[in-house]
C-alpha cells in the first residue's frame, strides 16, 4: 500500500541517507545557530547566581557610609552613629574602616595607584569580607603589623606570587601575606578616581586590619568609612511582611543621614546602599544590559543559520518535486505526498537540535572560561540551563520543518503534468536574466552564463545572499562592536594626548593648599619639570528628573592640557562631554544643577550651585568635566588642590617621576595620563572575549553557509556542466564560471551583511549600548579591516568554494549526468 | 512541412575529419553484481561524409555508441580512432579537444542554457569551438535554422521544435565536422521533427558526417547507411532496405 506509513519512514530515511553529507551540513548549521543561541543567552543565568553566591558568600554590606575626600574621624565614632539611629536593631553587623588611596610598589617593579582598605576586626558577623584565594588572611596577631593581603586580580593580572613585599605611599612597607578579595572590588571602579574601564592590572587593593592600616598611614585612631549588614527580613512576621530587604536599606539609610547632619560636630558623608554599590550595580546591571547584547548576537547567528538552513533544505525537496509530481499523476492526496519530505524535515531538524546541545556544551566551554576570566568571582556557578536549550531546540527544530514545508507547498500547487515533464526543471522562466538581454554582451557568450544564471532564478538566489549575508551581518556586527570601542577609546586617547602627552596625573590624599609644602616639595624633585596644581572633585549634574556623575577637573589658563572646545567657550560656566549635555537634555547656554562638596569652617559639605553649560568638549568619556577657576569658587576651595599635573624633567621616565612622588605621603597616586588610555583598552579586551567567540562561531557558520550553498549550486548547474563538457570547454573554464557566479552572489551578499551589521551596529549603538555602558558616547563605526575581512569571507571564500569541485567535476561521468538530469 | 533553409554550413574539415574507426569495441558496466554488455565487439567504419543513423531497440547500445563516438566515454576494450586520433588512449585533454574541435552534441532533450538567450547558445558553440567571427557566424546559423526573429528569446520562450533547431544551430555554429544527434526528434511532434530531419540532412549533404541514434524504423529510411544494433552487437549495416526514401514520404 503506497500510504502505508513504514514505505514513508523509510524513504524519507533513505533520502536523509542518500544525502548524508547535505544533511549532516544542515544540521551543523542548525546546531551551530541553536547551540550559540542557547550558549550565550546560558551566561545571564550563570551569572546572576554566581553574583548572588559571591555577593551571599563575602557578607556584602546593605549600607555605607563614606565621609568627603580626606577627612576622618575618630575610631567608634561612625559605629556609635549607627548604634543611635531608630532602626538599630536591624542591623546586624557593624565594621568601621580605613579606606585611603594610596600609590602601591609591587614585585616586578610594578608602580601603580590603588586603595588601602583596613577593616576592623571583631567577633559578631562579619561584612565585607575578604576571601582567600591563595595564602591567608592576617591573624589577631598580625593586627597592628605590616602584614596585609594584595588584591587577587591585580596580582593575576601581573603574574604576582602568593606572598611578596608591597611599598605604599608615604614608604610605608608591608608583607602581603595572600591574596584575596572583596566584594566592593570584585570589579575595578578605579577607586576614588572612578575611571572607567581602568584595568585591573592597574590598579592595586591591598586589604589589611584597621589597626594595620592606621599604622601603615599613620592614622592612628582614624577611620572614613563604615559598612553594615541588615538582618534578613521575616517574611512571616506580620509586622515586616510588606518591608523588603531593599527598602529596609533605604530607611536605614535614610536614618543616618539624619544621623550624621544632625551630630556635633556634622559630619560630611555620603550614604550609600549595596544596590549604590559599583561592582554590585554593573555586575548585575550588566546581566540584563549583556542579555541583550547577547540576545541579539545569538538571533542573528540564530537567523543566519536558519536561512541557510531554509535554503538548503528547501533546495533537496525541490529536487524532489518530479517525485511529488508522479505522486499527483497517481493520484495520491497533496497531505500525503507532504508526508516524506516533511518526515526528512522532521530527521533533519532533530539530528540538528541533538547536535546542537553539543554544540551548545562545546561553545559555553571557553564562554565561561572568558566569564571566570573577565569576572573572577570566588564563586562561578555553571550549571546547564534546560530552558534556554529547550527554547534554541524549539526554535532550531521548527525552522527545517518551515523550510520544507514550503517548497513542498509551492510543488504540489503546479500541475502534475509540469512537474513531471523532463524539461520542466531545465525551461522554466527566466527570472530576471531577460533584464539583461539588450545590454550589449562583449567577449564569450559563456562568459555571460554567471550573471544570467544569478539573475535567472531571483528566489534562490534572494534565499543564498540573505543566508550568507545573515552570517555575514553577525560577523560584522560582532567585529564592529570591537571596532567602535576601539574608535571611541581612539577618540579619547586622542583627545587626552593633544598637548603634554607625558604628564602624570597626581592626586593628593587631602586637599593642600596649592602653595603649600606638598606642591612646594613636589616641584623640589628634580625628575620633575612643570607641576601645576588644580582641583579635582566628584559631582553630580542634575537637570529635571536626569542626573550623570561627573569627575570635575578645575583648569586655569597655565594649565598643561586644555580640553577641545566643540561647542561655545571654556570660560563662564562647566565644560560638559557631550555625551553628558546629551543625556541631560542640555546644550550651550542651558543651566544645570550641581552638587558638590563644597568646604566650610566645619569641613566639607554637600552643597548645590546652578551652573551655566559653558561648552562642550568631544572626549566620549561622559564623566570628564572641565570648570574654569572663577565658576569653581562654589567650591569654597580656592587657593587648595587635591590634584597635580606634573611633567617628567628631561631624560626622566615616568617610572621615575613615580617612584621619586612615593616618597611624599600626600601623594595617593600617580599615574601617566597615557597609562590611563591603555588601561581602558586593556578592560575593554577583557569585555569582548565573549565577541570574539561569537566572531569565531559566525565565521564557521558563514564558511559552511558558503561551502554547502555552493556545493549544492555545483549539483544544480551539473546539466550545464555536463552539456558545456559535451561541447569541449575545459573543466577549468567551468570552474571559473562557477567561481564568477558564486563571486557574484558572495559580493551581493556581502554587501546585504556589510550594510546589515552596520544598521544593526548603528541601532544598538543608539539603543543597547547606551543601556550597557552609560559612561560612554559610542558611535558606530567599522574599520576598514572588518569590512576587507567581511569582503575576503563574503566574496573571496564564497568564490573559492568552487574550487572544492575540481575534482568531481573534471572525473564527472558526462552521459550519465546528462541522462540523469533528464 | 516546416519549410527549412537550404543553405547548410561549411565543414572545416576534409574527409579525414570526417573519418571514424572502431574496432573490436567493447563497453561493459558493472551493476551490482552483474556485468552488462552495452556493446560487445562493435566493428564500424564511416569514412564519407554521410547521414547515418544507428537503429536499434532501448538497451541496444546505440546511446553507448554515440558517447564513445562523442568522446563522453571510453571503452572497455577494443580501439576507437576519431578524425585519425586514438580514443582508447587519448588523455583527458585530447578528448576535451576532440569534442571542440570535431564533434558536435544534440541532444534529445536539447541542454539549452536557460540562461542564455537563443542567439547567445547558438554563439556558445561558436565560442567554444574558438571560432573569431562567432557573432557573425551565430547570426547567420540562427537564420539558417529559420529563428532569426526569435534570437533575443530565452529557452523557456521557445516551443520544443525551436529549442532543438536552436540546439542544432549551436552544434552547427562549432563548425565541426561530425555531428552526433540522440534522439534528435524524440520530444517532437512528427511535423516538427520532419524538419529537424531535413535540417541534418542538409548537413550531411553539405559535407558532414551526421550519426543520428534513433529507436524510430521510420527515420531510418532517409538514411544513407543504417547501423542497426541489438544487446550490444552490429546486426545489420548499409544502405536502407527499398532505397533511401524522401524525408516527404516518412510516417510515424
Amino acid at each position: 500500500m503506497v500510504t502505508s506509513r513504514g514505505l514513508w519512514v523509510r524513504w524519507s530515511w533513505r533520502d536523509l541517507r542518500g544525502r548524508w553529507v547535505l544533511v549532516t551540513a544542515i544540521s551543523l548549521v542548525i546546531a551551530l545557530g541553536a547551540g550559540t543561541y542557547a550558549a550565550l543567552l546560558s551566561t545571564s543565568a550563570w551569572r546572576r547566581a554566581s553574583n548572588d553566591a559571591s555577593f551571599a558568600l563575602l557578607n556584602t554590606h546593605d549600607v555605607r557610609v563614606r565621609l568627603s575626600q580626606g577627612s576622618t574621624v575618630a575610631e567608634g565614632r561612625l559605629a556609635a552613629v549607627v548604634a543611635s539611629i531608630p532602626s538599630a536593631a536591624s542591623v546586624l553587623g557593624v565594621r568601621e574602616r580605613l579606606v585611603v588611596p594610596t600609590q602601591v610598589s609591587a614585585p616586578h617593579d610594578l608602580l601603580v595607584p590603588g586603595e588601602l582598605v583596613g577593616t576592623a576586626t571583631g567577633t559578631d558577623a562579619g561584612v565585607d569580607d575578604v576571601w582567600p584565594s591563595a595564602g591567608r588572611l592576617p591573624g589577631p596577631a598580625d593586627d597592628g603589623q605590616p602584614v596585609v593581603v594584595l588584591d587577587r586580580q591585580f596580582a593575576s593580572a601581573n603574574r604576582l606570587p602568593a606572598t611578596g613585599e608591597v611599598v605604599m605611599s608615604g614608604g610605608a612597607r608591608a608583607s602581603y601575606v595572600g591574596l584575596g578579595q572583596q566584594p566592593e572590588y570584585f570589579l575595578s571602579s578605579g577607586g576614588q578616581a572612578a575611571l572607567p574601564f581602568l584595568s585591573q592590572r592597574s590598579f592595586a587593593v591591598v586589604y589589611a586590619t584597621l589597626a594595620t592600616a592606621q599604622a601603615l598611614t599613620g592614622a592612628a585612631g582614624q577611620v572614613n568609612d563604615v559598612v553594615l549588614t541588615l538582618r534578613p527580613v521575616d517574611r512571616r512576621d506580620p509586622a515586616q511582611r510588606p518591608v523588603s530587604q531593599e527598602l529596609l536599606a533605604d530607611q536605614v539609610a535614610a536614618e543616618l543621614r539624619s544621623a550624621l547632619a544632625g551630630a556635633k560636630p556634622a559630619v560630611s558623608a555620603v550614604v550609600s546602599t549595596r544596590g549604590e554599590l559599583p561592582s554590585y550595580r554593573v555586575l548585575y546591571d550588566d546581566i540584563a544590559g549583556d542579555a541583550k547584547l547577547w540576545r541579539i548576537v545569538a538571533l542573528l547567528v540564530l537567523a543566519g543559520a536558519a536561512f541557510a538552513a531554509l535554503n538548503l533544505t528547501a533546495r533537496i525537496v525541490e529536487a524532489q518535486r518530479r517525485e511529488i509530481g508522479i505522486g499527483m499523476a497517481l493520484g495520491v492526496r497533496p497531505a500525503v505526498l507532504a508526508v516524506r519530505p516533511m518526515l526528512f524535515g522532521t530527521q533533519v531538524a532533530l539530528f540538528g537540535v541533538l547536535l546542537g546541545v553539543a554544540v551548545g556544551w562545546l561553545v559555553a566551554i571557553p564562554l565561561k572560561a572568558v566569564l571566570v576570566e573577565m569576572l573572577p568571582l570566588p564563586v562561578w556557578v555553571t550549571p546547564f540551563q534546560v530552558d534556554v536549550y529547550l527554547q534554541a531546540s524549539a526554535l532550531g527544530f521548527c525552522l527545517p520543518l518551515v523550510a520544507v514545508a514550503w517548497p513542498v507547498w509551492r510543488a504540489v500547487r503546479v500541475q502534475p503534468v509540469e512537474a513531471i515533464r523532463v524539461g520542466h526543471l531545465a525551461a522554466r522562466g527566466g527570472g530576471l536574466a531577460p533584464l539583461l538581454r539588450r545590454l550589449p554582451s562583449r567577449g564569450r557568450s559563456y562568459r555571460q552564463i554567471p550573471l544570467r544564471n544569478v539573475l535567472r532564478t531571483p528566489r534562490r538566489t534572494l534565499l543564498t545572499v540573505l543566508g550568507i549575508a545573515a552570517a555575514i551581518t553577525t560577523l560584522v556586527t560582532t567585529i564592529g562592536f570591537l571596532d567602535t570601542f576601539n574608535a571611541t577609546l581612539d577618540d579619547a586617547q586622542h583627545e587626552l594626548l593633544r598637548s603634554a602627552p607625558e604628564r602624570l596625573n597626581v592626586s593628593l590624599t587631602a586637599v593642600e593648599p596649592a602653595d603649600g609644602d606638598v606642591v612646594r616639595a613636589v616641584r623640589a624633585l628634580p625628575e620633575t619639570d612643570t607641576v601645576t596644581a588644580g582641583l579635582m572633585l566628584p559631582v553630580t549634574a542634575g537637570r529635571q528628573d536626569r542626573t550623570v556623575d561627573l569627575l570635575v577637573e578645575v583648569l586655569d589658563d597655565a594649565a598643561l592640557w586644555t580640553p577641545t572646545i566643540e561647542s561655545g567657550t571654556a570660560h563662564g560656566g562647566i565644560v560638559l562631554a557631550s555625551k553628558a549635555a546629551a543625556d541631560l537634555h542640555v546644550t550651550v547656554g542651558d543651566t544645570i544643577e550641581v552638587t558638590h562638596p563644597q568646604a566650610s569652617p566645619e569641613g566639607l559639605q554637600t552643597a548645590r550651585t546652578v551652573m551655566t553649560v559653558a561648552g562642550i568638549h568631544p572626549n566620549p568619556m561622559r564623566a570628564f568635566a572641565y570648570l574654569d577657576p572663577a565658576t569653581a569658587t562654589a567650591f569654597g576651595m580656592s587657593g587648595a588642590t587635591n590634584y597635580l599635573t606634573v611633567t617628567p624633567a628631561s631624560g626622566t621616565s615616568a617610572t621615575q617621576v613615580q617612584r621619586a612622588l612615593l616618597s611624599i605621603p600626600a601623594v595617593a597616586s600617580a599615574q601617566a595620563v597615557r597609562t590611563t588610555t591603555e588601561g581602558m583598552r586593556t578592560g575593554l579586551d577583557e569585555f569582548i572575549g565573549i565577541l570574539q567567540i561569537a566572531a569565531l562561531v559566525t565565521l564557521l557558520l558563514a564558511l559552511l553557509i558558503a561551502v554547502n550553498t555552493t556545493s549544492i549550486g555545483m549539483d544544480e548547474r551539473a546539466r550545464d556542466h555536463a552539456t558545456m563538457l559535451a561541447f569541449g570547454l575545459p573543466a577549468r573554464t567551468i570552474i571559473g564560471l562557477a567561481i564568477a557566479e558564486t563571486a557574484l552572489v558572495g559580493a551581493a551578499a556581502t554587501v546585504v551583511g556589510i550594510a546589515g551589521g552596520y544598521g544593526v551596529l548603528v541601532w544598538m549603538a543608539a539603543t543597547t549600548i547606551p543601556a550597557v555602558l552609560p559612561e560612554i558616547g559610542v558611535v558606530a563605526t567599522l574599520s576598514t579591516t572588518t569590512v576587507l575581512a567581511a569582503f575576503a569571507l563574503g566574496v573571496v571564500t564564497v568564490a573559492a568554494a568552487p574550487l572544492f569541485n575540481i575534482r568531481r567535476l573534471s572525473r564527472m561521468d558526462i552521459p550519465s549526468t546528462l541522462r540523469v538530469m533528464e | 512541412m516546416t519549410v527549412l533553409p537550404s543553405s547548410p554550413v561549411d565543414a572545416r574539415a576534409g574527409a579525414e575529419g570526417t573519418r571514424i574507426d572502431l574496432d573490436d569495441v567493447c563497453r561493459y558496466f558493472e551493476v551490482g553484481d552483474t556485468v552488462v554488455k552495452a556493446l560487445d565487439g562493435v566493428n564500424l567504419h564511416v569514412d564519407e561524409s554521410a547521414f547515418v543513423v544507428v537503429l536499434g531497440a532501448s538497451g541496444s547500445g546505440k546511446t553507448t555508441l554515440l558517447n564513445l563516438v562523442g568522446a563522453l566515454d571510453a571503452p572497455t576494450s577494443g580501439t576507437i580512432r576519431l578524425a585519425g586520433t586514438d580514443l582508447s588512449t587519448a588523455s583527458r585533454a585530447q578528448r576535451t579537444r576532440i569534442r571542440r574541435n570535431t564533434v558536435s552534441f544534440i541532444f534529445q532533450s536539447f541542454n539549452l542554457f536557460p540562461g542564455l538567450t537563443a542567439l547567445e547558445n547558438v554563439r556558445f558553440g561558436a565560442d567554444v569551438a574558438g571560432r573569431a567571427d562567432a557573432a557573425d557566424v551565430a547570426a547567420r546559423v540562427l537564420e539558417q535554422v529559420g529563428l532569426a526573429g526569435r534570437a533575443e528569446h530565452f529557452a523557456h520562450q521557445l516551443s520544443g521544435g525551436e529549442q532543438q533547431r536552436v540546439a542544432i544551430a549551436r552544434a552547427l555554429a562549432t563548425g565541426n565536422p561530425i555531428l552526433l544527434a540522440d534522439e534528435p526528434t524524440g520530444e517532437l511532434d512528427f511535423r516538427t521533427g520532419v524538419a529537424i530531419l531535413q535540417l541534418l540532412r542538409e548537413q550531411a549533404e553539405a559535407g558532414k558526417t551526421v550519426l543520428v541514434v534513433t529507436h524510430n524504423r521510420e527515420i531510418s529510411r532517409v538514411a544513407d547507411r543504417v547501423i542497426e544494433l541489438s544487446s550490444g552487437h552490429l546486426v545489420a549495416d548499409g544502405p536502407p532496405a527499398g532505397g533511401r526514401a524522401a524525408i516527404d514520404d516518412l510516417r510515424w
